[in-house]
């Protein structure tokens, strides 16, 4: 397999702290891979590393064979695309913000408007090129900002966490997208995302990363079968614990996640263990109710995001989790950051790691 | 005491019948600030764009520079570049002083200032990740520069009315370096102010309704213009 | 190349275009460009702009411009070489002009008086008396005022150094005072401004002032002001008007001295002293105002007669017995032919 882009002992600086430390890397025509970290540990630099937007600190960087160099960096740079996690439009409509890359590439006029048609057709948002960007929903402009990356057919597409903060509908419709756009177009894609559930499914490798440094590459596979050891790191993804597994009376595992906080898994595993819980899974009460779920927690509101249609909390109820409502019944619910509330989650809904 | 009435009405009676006096001075007044929007722009533009885009120590200081520079009297400034451009001061060779050129420098020296801090403002209210952006889609350092410059648009059409303005209506340098010399220097503010002294009320109040008008016109046809701009790209629904 | 660069470069281009421009205008434009600078007070009447008119009329290859400031810096210019005329009111400063070299072949064209206005009622009764004695019947009305807080003005002065100032303060040291004395006192009231101003402010406020005729009969005509003029021609209020060629080879900058229209300034001089143009001056004003603003100087000097005009005119604004001792002349002796040179 050839490489796009080759990282050999990279490491950047940004004034004394360092946040890449000799990252060897290489991105192999074709391939989706993943970036797999918590937030800070180094994927967004490595991304802009790889969009050819920063220069390493020190270590070499080829592009497509060439050696990255001051003198070719704009000329590379026109053959990768990056497509930022905090989603950025011009002003103007969508079709003026797809059509950019297209009028700096100097694509003749004529063409924009089939091309950008075709982008849009991927992202599913067929006909909105008059509409004003900047009045899109969030997932609407996620998808704007994807369209416009796909409509320059680049070699090598970078994506910083294309779905954080994007409510379910649209996160699937734009992993469904990286999908498409592998598969059909070819187009080799890096991302990075530190949602466990997404680096199982789209990509062909992983790379975990975590404090500036690559500790795993592989299939995922290959790397969630020997994750336990490195996940102490990865406290920071969202509802990712390590733990303690035992198995209980009626067949299932209780997992010890330290002090006595404990969370029932029906996989039958023992021994150290990771667990992952999606937000969507667990569902949020002001009161304490019956159900089946196994696992109830009672605890207060420590942060809320507002994603449009949804909204992310985030729960401390002795472990910190990450929860998703939808904006009305946030609303119906008065629900304010220090709120007290329950959540509660299916021993099934629990995925080991 | 002055008939203010009268006057009014002598002023409109001028205004109306296009005195040739009264144009020629509107007429002075529009290039002149005109011409100097256009120099301070080509030259406050990109040392706004430098101090905005790059990160550097004293940049809070250069801005502070500026911002004070805004509160500079007119007189002063006058003064200064008279003694400069002065046949016997270090540009007197240029011969400048009492011509259009010496009022169109002298002005673009004056809103250099304003320009450049308004403009930095609106660079700096742009999403810092814009530049990135425009590169990552394969814009080089200049189209980057301008596609931050075209988000910060209002910003900078703002920066240039608020500083056509400010060269319309000062008095100090035009007097000045000016020299006020009849149908040559002579500019609506300088004329106001001789007028006035010379107790020519009608043509001065003719000038003070024109100047306002102007400067009323432009800053409203700037709003207009915005407005229309944002119904054409938004009120169109799709298809 | 990034876009800061080219804007720096296209700035450049567009500044130098702009003074290209201008230069190319002056130097291509047929017409030779004489600059005239001349104070205030003068240039308000719109005497001059008739001159002007007249003089290009008649000199189609010449561009007068006329620059109008406060004597000092209308002296200041000559001396920067910014002016090749100046056209004042001030004999003292025009003197000190000629001794330091800046100024050549001045020649007395003009006088009229100054005037002390008061409001009608003339609290202080001044009308009739001479200037000193009505100076001091100002100062001590204004001390037996009532008010001496300062609220109530009965002087307001121009307090600005202009030729008119300069004058008021000469009269108040004639009268017998200290000039800073007076200027402290409650009653005075300084504006800083120009005539119409000073006018104007005395006029709200009921005050006397010293004011050239020229402003003050443009202003009571106008209506804007309601004061009478009270003292008229008396020779400590003669105001005598001067011109002078700017000295080519003596301003502050020697790379400046080709560049001072010499040769157009003397030829604007003989303009100014021709009868005509002498006859052009005396009648300025008069469709208006029913009186001469400004009375040629040239014919009585040459007749030397009428008296005591004469008199008081060389006791004002003579140096050494002449209008420009011979020192301070160069060449253009028919200026100076019908002078009386005893000295």
């Amino acid at each position: 397999m050839s490489a796009i882009a080759e990282l050999e002992n990279v490491s950047k600086a940004f004034d004394a702290k360092m946040v890449l430390y000799n990252v060897n890397l290489q991105v192999y025509q074709g391939e989706i891979l993943a970036l797999l970290g918590p937030n800070g540990s180094g994927k967004s630099t490595l991304l802009k590393t790889l969009a050819l937007l920063t220069m390493p600190s020190s270590g070499q960087l080829k592009f497509n064979g060439e050696l990255v160099a001051a003198n070719n960096v704009e000329r590379l740079r026109q053959q990768t695309t990056l497509v930022f996690q905090k989603t950025t439009l011009f002003e103007g409509s969508v079709y003026d913000n797809v059509a950019y890359g297209l009028k700096i590439r100097k694509v003749p006029k004529n063409q924009h408007a089939e091309l950008i048609a075709q982008a849009l057709r991927i992202v599913r948002l067929e006909g909105f090129e008059k509409r004003q960007a900047k009045r899109l929903s969030g997932g609407e402009q996620q998808r704007v900002a994807i369209a416009r990356a796909l409509v320059l057919k680049t070699k090598l597409l970078l994506l910083d966490e294309p779905t954080t903060n994007l409510d379910p509908k649209n996160a699937q419709i734009i992993e469904e997208v990286i999908a498409t756009v592998n598969h059909e177009l070819e187009t080799t894609i890096v991302l990075a995302t530190h949602n466990m559930f997404q680096a199982q499914t789209l990509p062909s490798r992983i790379a975990l990363i975590s404090n500036g440094k690559i500790t795993q590459m592989g299939t995922p596979a290959e790397v969630f079968g020997k994750l336990s050891k490195n996940l102490a790191s990865f406290a920071a993804v969202d509802n990712t614990f390590k733990g303690n597994a035992m198995p209980t009376l009626e067949g299932t595992t209780m997992v010890d996640l330290g002090n006595g906080f404990r969370v029932e898994v029906t996989e039958p595993k023992i021994g150290e263990i990771s667990v992952f819980v999606s937000p969507q899974d667990i569902i949020l009460t002001k009161t304490p109710f019956q159900s089946s779920a196994r696992n109830v927690f009672k605890g207060k509101i420590v942060e809320i995001a507002d994603l449009g249609s949804l909204v992310k909390l985030k729960v401390d109820v002795g472990r910190v989790f990450t929860v998703q409502v939808t904006k009305r019944s946030f609303k119906e619910m008065t629900l304010n950051l220090d709120s007290e509330v329950y959540i509660a989650f299916k021993a099934s809904s629990v995925n080991v790691l | 005491m002055v008939d203010l009435l009268g006057g009014l009405a002598k002023a409109g009676h001028l205004i109306i019948t296009g005195d040739p006096t009264l144009y020629g001075i509107v007429f002075r007044s529009l290039l002149f600030s005109g011409v100097a929007v256009i120099l301070a722009a080509l030259w406050g533009t990109p040392i706004a764009m430098l101090i905005s885009l790059r990160n550097f120590r004293g940049k809070s200081l250069v801005k502070g520079f500026f911002n004070s520079l805004i509160a500079i009297p007119t007189v002063v400034l006058g003064l200064v570049l008279f003694l400069v451009f002065s046949k016997g001061g270090p540009l007197g060779f240029l011969g400048l002083l009492y011509t259009p050129a010496a009022i169109i420098i002298g002005e673009a020296v004056l809103i250099t200032p304003i320009l450049i801090s308004i403009m930095i403002t609106a660079i700096e209210a742009v999403d810092p990740e814009m530049i990135n952006l425009a590169r990552t889609l394969g814009a080089s350092e200049s189209q980057a520069s301008i596609a931050v410059l075209k988000e910060a648009l209002n910003g900078v059409l703002f920066s240039n009315v608020a500083s056509f303005n400010r060269a319309i209506a000062e008095l100090g340098v035009a007097l000045m370096v000016g020299g006020n010399i009849a149908g040559l220097t002579d500019v609506l503010t300088t004329a106001i102010s001789r007028y006035t002294q010379t107790n020519d009320i009608a043509l001065a109040i003719a000038l003070g309704i024109l100047l306002m008008v102007i400067v009323f016109a432009i800053n409203t046809f700037v709003v207009l213009a915005h407005k229309l701009k944002v119904y054409y790209t938004v009120g169109r629904s799709p298809q | 190349m990034q876009t800061w660069q080219k804007l720096i470069i296209a700035a450049t281009l567009a500044t130098i275009i702009t003074i290209a421009g201008t230069a190319a205008y002056f130097q291509l434009s047929p017409k030779r460009r004489l600059i005239v600078s001349t104070t205030t007070s003068l240039y308000d009447t719109g005497l001059l702009e008739q001159l002007e008119r007249d003089y290009e009329n008649k000199h189609p290859d010449i561009d007068l411009n006329i620059i109008s400031a406060g004597t000092g810096i209308a002296i200041q210019q000559a001396q920067n070489g910014d002016a090749d005329l100046i056209l004042v009111h001030a004999p003292a400063q025009e003197l000190t002009f000629l001794q330091q070299g800046w100024g050549l072949n001045r020649k007395i064209i003009a006088y009229n008086y100054f005037t002390i206005v008061g409001p009608q009622t003339d609290p202080a009764s001044i009308k009739g008396k001479t200037t000193n004695e009505a100076l001091q019947a100002i100062v001590n009305y204004g001390g037996n005022l009532t008010d001496q807080s300062g609220q109530t003005k009965i002087w307001i002065s121009r307090g600005d150094n202009s030729g008119t100032h300069s004058k008021e303060q000469s009269l108040w040291r004639a009268a017998g005072y200290d000039y800073s004395w007076v200027s402290a006192q409650p009653w005075y009231g300084s504006v800083g401004q120009d005539m119409g101003a000073t006018l104007t402010l005395a006029d709200q406020k009921d005050a006397y002032t010293l004011s050239d005729i020229g402003t003050y009969l443009k202003f009571e005509k106008g209506g804007s002001v309601s004061l009478v003029a009270l003292l008229t021609q008396a020779q400590s209020l003669l105001n005598v008007y001067s011109v002078m060629a700017v000295n080519q080879t003596a301003t502050a900058n020697h790379a400046t001295h080709d560049r001072i229209n010499y040769a157009d300034a003397m030829n604007f001089i003989s303009y100014l002293v021709s009868p005509e143009t002498q006859q052009l001056i005396e009648n300025y004003g008069k469709d208006i105002y029913g009186q001469s603003l400004f009375f040629g100087a040239v014919q009585p000097l040459k007749d030397n007669a009428p008296q005591p005009l004469v008199g008081w005119l060389k006791s004002t604004a003579f140096f050494d017995g002449s209008e420009c001792p011979i020192q301070y002349r160069i060449g253009y002796p028919e200026l100076y032919a019908g002078e009386d040179k005893i000295g």
